[in-house]
């Protein structure tokens, strides 16, 4: 009754993702790679598949990496947690909007030497503010 | 195999820019014709995009008996839309329709001189592909999405020397 006589309080949102973030911290605040694909040229050599395409790597934090049921092929998935406040502020530099379907668009995530294609994302949102992603990664 | 793989691409993106120039796509940060081959394209998680052509390479085999070499390669051509917001997507099969357009205009004649893009210029190597005319089978309907996926037949004789 009471949270309805006053109604959202400002910022509350923005307390959450603080709160996210200090979470993310609290279990080990670890760091990942995501591989960023550059934007192609667009002409017939990279729609041929002829050119490979420049990527880029940068690291988010605090993140934290949680290893899932293998494919059943065997393949090895992982969920990465991100910091949405960590996140946005990347995507920012870039213009980026959209920043579940940017993810998307990433070549992957840089775990056990390799590169884990993102096959999905989610998103944690409280009080109309992104706080955290959720990928899925596959080998 | 792939300059006929290459050659059946470049030839419906060309007429396709021909026919409709406005139908054009942003794929991995570049505007071009909204054509695109599957394995061509980056692997990623992203869905694929409405009103744009994709081209899936399926089976190949002989079409004829020995020591005839004619073979064959389906490919499958799959393509949604969702219409406009403005229409409440009401608009989708009208848009389904003007795509089916497009892919008929796109594959007719159903031939091409085979090319050799490796190099990354096209390089003629002598011969034509040729292709199956395109049946437009019933419409796949999952709201707000409507599309269709259809097979083609192609054509060609392996090329000495050629992957």
């Amino acid at each position: 009754m009471a949270d309805q006589q006053l109604g959202m309080i400002p910022g509350q949102g923005c307390a959450i993702a603080r709160f996210a973030d200090a979470l993310l911290r609290s279990v080990g605040g670890a760091q990942v790679t995501l591989r960023l694909s550059d934007p192609a040229t667009g002409d017939t050599g990279s729609q041929l598949g002829l050119e490979a395409p420049t990527a880029e790597d940068m690291q988010v934090s605090p993140a934290v990496i949680k290893a899932l049921a293998p494919e059943a092929d065997g393949r090895r998935r992982i969920e990465v947690v991100l910091s949405a406040t960590s996140l946005r502020a990347i995507a920012k530099n870039y213009g980026v909007e959209d920043v579940a379907a940017w993810l998307l668009s990433m070549q992957g995530v840089l775990q056990y030497g390799g590169v884990m294609r993102i096959a999905s994302v989610t998103v944690d949102e409280f009080h109309g503010k992104e706080c955290l992603y959720h990928l899925t990664a596959t080998e | 195999m792939q300059p006929t793989k290459d050659s059946f691409y470049v030839a419906l993106r060309d007429r396709l820019v021909a026919t409709d120039p406005s139908r054009t796509v942003t794929l991995d940060g570049a505007t071009r014709p909204a054509i695109a081959v599957m394995e061509n394209e980056p692997p990623s998680g992203a869905p694929l995009l409405c009103d744009t052509f994709y081209l899936h390479w399926g089976n190949a085999r002989p079409a004829s008996a020995p020591p005839a070499n004619l073979m064959t390669i389906d490919c499958t051509v799959s393509y949604c839309t969702k219409g406009s917001v403005q229409n409440g997507s009401l608009d989708r099969g009208r848009d389904l329709a003007a795509l089916d357009n497009d892919l008929l205009a796109i594959c007719s004649p159903p031939q091409t001189p085979k090319n050799d893009y490796s190099s990354g210029s096209p390089v003629a190597l002598g011969s034509t592909i040729f292709w199956t005319q395109p049946v437009l089978n019933a419409a796949k309907n999952t709201p707000p999405y409507v599309g269709r996926e259809i097979t083609i037949t192609v054509f060609f004789y392996p090329e000495v020397n050629q992957s």
